[in-house]
Order: C-alpha cells, then structure tokens, then sequence
C-alpha cells in the first residue's frame, strides 16, 4: 500500500507517547482477556467430560451434613460400586496465609472412588494403616518442603478440630496439586457427629447416572435428611452458578475496562489529530480527498489499538501458557489458557475502540477547511 | 491566446460568528498562461484569498473562476480536490512539509495520488530534487534541512506532478535575504524555462521585482479599480 508509509510514520511520531499508550492499551487488554478468560472457564467448568461418578449431598444444602447412616442404603442401589464419604474442612498451616484445601476421606476407597489420582501402593497402604495420617498433593509438598513422615498440625477453618497428621504419602494429579487429604475416621473421631458433607458414589454404568440419581433421591425422599444427587458435572455447577454475582462483576470490570480505553484513546488520538491540522490541511491542498484522510487516520488508530491487543492478549497467552494457573488457584481455574474465541473477542474489541475512539477526530480532520487548516499556523 | 485563468466579478464573504466579512469585493482578472504575477496588497485586502480560490482550496460566494478552460468555482470539494491533485502546485510560507517524511517522500506525496509506478514515482521526485538542488539531500528530514533547503523541497514537491498553474503565498516571508533571493531566482527560472505559470502573493516589492507582473488589492479589489471607485465617488 503506497501510503503504508505514512501511516507507519505517524504511528511512531511522538515515540513515547505511542508506546505509553500501547502499552496502557496492552495492560487493559491483558486483564479483559483474563476476565472474559477467566468468565468462559467458569462457564466450561460445569461442562467437564461425564465421569463415572455422582455425588450426593443433602436436598437442603451443601452444608448441611448428612448421616452416615446413608451409606449402608447407598450400597444396595442397583448399580452403585462403591461409595465414599467426603468432607471440605478448610484450614491452614501455621499462618492463615497458608490455606489450602484441606479434605477427609475414607482413605480405603480413595484409590477406587478417584482413579485419576495417582499414588504409589506403599504409599496408599501407610496412609490406610494410619488413621492420623495424610496424602498431599505435590505442589503442597513443595510449597512448605514437607517430606514424608512429617508430622505437621494444621489449624481449623469451620469445624472445631485442629488435625495432626502425619504425612504418609504424596499423591499426584494434573490439576489438584494443592489438597491435603486425611482420614474421614480421624475427622469424626474427634468430632463424634457421625455426619458427612457428600457422598461420592462410582457407578457402574455411566449412562444410567439420570436414573440412578432419581433412584437415590427416592430413596431418601422420606426421610429427615433427605438427598439430591448431581452428576460431578451437574456438582461443579453448583460453583459455577453460585459465582453469579462475581460474573456480573466481571463482566461489570470488563466493560469499564472497554470504556475507558475508548476514553483514553479518544483524548490521544484527539491530540494527535490536533497536532496534525496544518499537514492535513496541507494534505488536502495537494489533493488528499476526504475520504482517503479519513480512511488514513482511521488506519492508523486502529493499527494502534490493536498493538495495544497485541500487547496484552499476546502477552497474556504466554502468560499463561508458561504458568499453571491451575496450581496457583488450588484447581479453581483447572485447564487456563486464553481460548481463540477470547483473544477473538479482543481483537474485534480493539478494532471497535479504534473506530469509537478515533472516529471523531478522523472525521473533523477529514472535514476539515483547508484555509482553515491553514490559518491555524499562518 | 485564451488566458490561463480566467476570474470573473469574484466576490468572497466570510462569515465570522453573526458577521459578514466582505473579503473581494468584485474581481475581474486574467493571468496568462506563463505568467508569473505578484499579488501584492496591504493585510486584509484580500491577496491570499485570491490565490486560495485560485488555486482551488476555497469558493467564491459570486462570481466564476475558470483555468485552463474548466470552471472550477462549479467543482464540489471531492472534484475539486482530484483538480488540485493534477494542476495546482503549492508553496506556502511555512514549507509545510510533514516533519516524519523525509525530502524525498515528502516531494513524492503528491504523486502518491497518482497511478505512477514506484519506480516512476522515483524518477520523478529525483528529477524535481535536482532541479531544485537538493538531489544530495534526498533522505533528509526537514528538521536536519535549513529554512531555505526546506522551502526548496516545498518548492520541488510543487512541481514534482508537473503542475498547470504554481501558487505561492509569501514564499519568501520566513527566510533570510539570501535564501529569499535564491528561492525566487529559482521560482523565476520555472517560469522562464519551464514556462509556469506563477502567482505569487508578497509582502516584500523586491520579491514582486522577480515577477513579470504585479497587482495591488486594496480593500478587496484591484487597485485600479479601487481607484476608480474612489474616483466615482
């Protein structure tokens, strides 16, 4: 394009304040494309591949205990393999900074029940033999250089029990790197409640899961706890659904972010254009119509918003293509990776703050008289 | 010979806010083709408006305006602004030339308006640097130029498209005595050996000396004939 040039030369005019303002774009653009990234994988979360698991909390609400009665009934459902009981406990390690996922479990059963966990046999069967004992994820390991054997307390986050355990086991798994894991007997011996948070039930079928849930709930339908069974896809969206508000308020951050890029880059780009009224007035003179004026300082608004996109979304994808997030969030943003369809919705972004910003000081340069273009300097 | 341009009862109101500014009053004037004329006048008497509408970057509120046989006060903005593009060159006090483009690309902008090759685009801008001098300052910006280098360039980018008619409004109004003198030296051998048609717009009587002929405005109206209205009344 013969007037690339030109348009390569304003870009760069004032070099500071170009990149001044590539880079606030790209700082803007880096944290919308980690909301609306962070936005999408809430909305995916709930859609993970079926498993062959259900669980099963009390009808009234997850923090509601159910007993541990319910097991036994649990068992005689046609098509249930096994079941295990499971219990969010919360807590910390010497300071409340140092929180962490803390769960009890029937230590015999996790092996079968969660298969995608991996830990050596040596390992699972100390942990078993070892009521006070405890598998933890690698990356809880390393965070505090825990070795197995160590004894360690942790202190309590809900309940009233401060567990002490010893470490018999570390346990590997691609997202959950951050869980200590204890035995569910430990928990209720201290606490002698004989009440659980969930049932996780591995079924044998996999398509019957629909069936099986209403078949569970019926069962309990009666009793004084009664039960609502999920699929762990319906049970992830729980989470996903109670962060309702949280998704307002990001959509919320992004859309002011959007805003006030377009702001910015409307008073730069309206003192660019302003700088420039002599040469387009000179530009025009020599026969520069309106149109290509216009369609120039449009080029080059845009080229500029979306060097701000690069910026960030690029800046973003590496990001988090270097660092597990997952790690660092606990598991809460399993798979993070900034989508196409994000870095998509960034780019036409870009374009349209661009256009919105830009449009205005384009369209007064291109209208603009050449005598008064002129008289401005003369 | 059928004069160049052709300007006819040209009158020019501006309106400032709730005023009527009467900038000419009533011109009738013909430059002949290869002229150079120098528009000289006290301020306000209306020279740069003039040229403006001769040259095609303003209207006249009555009257016509024709060169080279093309009525171009009948032109709208975008026809007017393809015209400017094949037949008018512009110098101007100030150069004006775009401080990020070098002396080169400066002298090629004009050209980018037309369907010229890039290598006959660099033909072009190579011949008109050197007939200005400044072929050895081909890749200079204009803030590494002098005042009189950079008025050379304007004056090169001018005539880089082969103009039918070279407009300039105070050429020489922001340069020393010795780049005025060579500025307009080389303003008069376009005239003579290209045989350009100028008009020029001074202040200063020594430059209008360079020009073949000089009229005087007054009040927005030639001289003579302000001096009749005078009369009259």
């Amino acid at each position: 394009m013969k007037f690339a040039k030109l348009i390569r030369r304003n870009l760069f005019r004032n070099k500071l304040r170009s990149f001044l303002m590539i880079v606030l774009m790209g700082a803007i653009f880096f944290l919308v494309a980690t909301l609306i990234q962070i936005l999408t994988t809430f909305e995916t979360m709930g859609g993970a591949p079926t498993s062959d698991r259900l669980v099963v909390q009390s009808a009234f609400s997850l923090a509601t205990m159910l007993p541990y009665s319910h097991e036994q009934k649990l068992r005689q459902v046609p098509g249930v393999v096994e079941v295990c009981k499971s219990q969010w406990l919360g807590g910390y390690y010497k300071e409340r900074r140092n929180t962490f996922a803390i769960l009890s479990l029937d230590a015999e059963k996790f092996k079968t029940v969660f298969p995608e966990f991996t830990i050596s046999d040596d390992e699972n069967a100390a942990f078993i033999r070892d009521r006070q004992g405890a598998i933890v994820g690698d990356d809880l390991m390393k965070r505090f250089g825990w070795k197995i054997g160590d004894r360690i307390t942790l202190h309590r986050e809900i309940f009233p029990f401060d567990p002490e355990v010893t470490i018999r086991g570390v346990v590997h798994h691609t997202v959950m790197g951050s869980v200590l894991y204890l035995h569910q007997d430990y928990f209720n011996e201290a606490l002698k409640w004989n009440r659980v948070g969930t049932f996780w039930v591995k079924v044998k079928d996999p398509n019957q899961m629909a069936a099986l849930s209403q078949q569970i709930d019926a069962a309990f339908k009666n009793s004084e706890d009664p039960t609502e069974t999920f699929t762990e896809k319906e049970f992830n969206r729980q989470f996903v659904n109670m962060m309702g508000n949280i998704k307002v308020f990001f959509g919320a951050i992004s859309f002011c972010s959007i805003f006030m890029i377009v702001l910015l880059a409307a008073i730069t780009m309206s003192m660019a254009a302003r700088e420039r009224v002599t040469e387009v007035a000179v530009l025009k003179a020599i026969g520069f119509g309106r149109g290509l004026i216009l369609g120039l300082m449009l080029t080059e608004f845009v080229v500029t918003t979306l060097m701000g996109f690069v910026v960030g979304v690029g800046g973003a994808a590496l990001l988090y293509r270097s660092i597990d997030i997952a790690k660092w969030t606990m598991g809460f943003l399993p798979n993070f990776r900034l989508y196409p369809s994000t870095a998509l919705i960034c780019g036409v972004a870009a374009i349209a703050v661009g256009l919105l910003a830009g449009g205005l000081p384009s369209m007064k340069s291109a209208n603009l008289s050449v005598v008064d273009g002129l008289r401005k300097v003369v | 010979m059928e004069p160049l341009v052709q300007i006819h009862s040209v009158r020019k109101v501006y309106h400032r806010d709730a005023f009527e500014v009467p900038v000419l009053n009533g011109i009738t004037l013909d430059v002949p083709r290869g002229d150079f004329l120098a528009l000289m006048g006290p301020s306000g008497s209306g020279k740069t408006t003039l040229l403006n509408l001769i040259a095609g970057i303003d209207r006249p509120t009555a009257g016509s305006i024709t060169v080279d046989g093309r009525e171009i006060s009948r032109f709208n903005e975008s026809a007017l602004a393809s015209w400017r593009a094949r037949h008018v060159g512009f110098i101007f006090q100030l150069y004006n030339l775009i401080p990020v483009l070098n002396a080169f690309e400066n002298v090629e902008l004009p050209l980018l308006l037309t369907k010229l090759s890039k290598k006959e685009r660099r033909e072009h801008v190579e011949a008109a640097l050197n007939i200005v001098g400044l072929g050895d300052r081909m890749f200079h910006y204009p803030r590494q130029l002098s005042g009189g280098q950079e008025q050379r360039v304007a004056i090169a980018r001018a005539v880089v498209t082969d103009p039918t008619i070279i407009v300039a409004d105070e050429p020489t109004g922001d340069l020393d005595a010795k780049n005025a003198e060579e500025t307009l030296d080389l303003l008069q051998q376009l005239n003579i050996e290209f045989e350009k048609t100028i008009v020029m717009v001074t202040h200063d009587p020594k430059a209008a000396q360079h020009a073949k002929h000089t009229l005087h405005l007054e009040k927005g109206l030639l001289a003579e004939s302000a001096a009749a209205q005078a009369a009259e009344a």
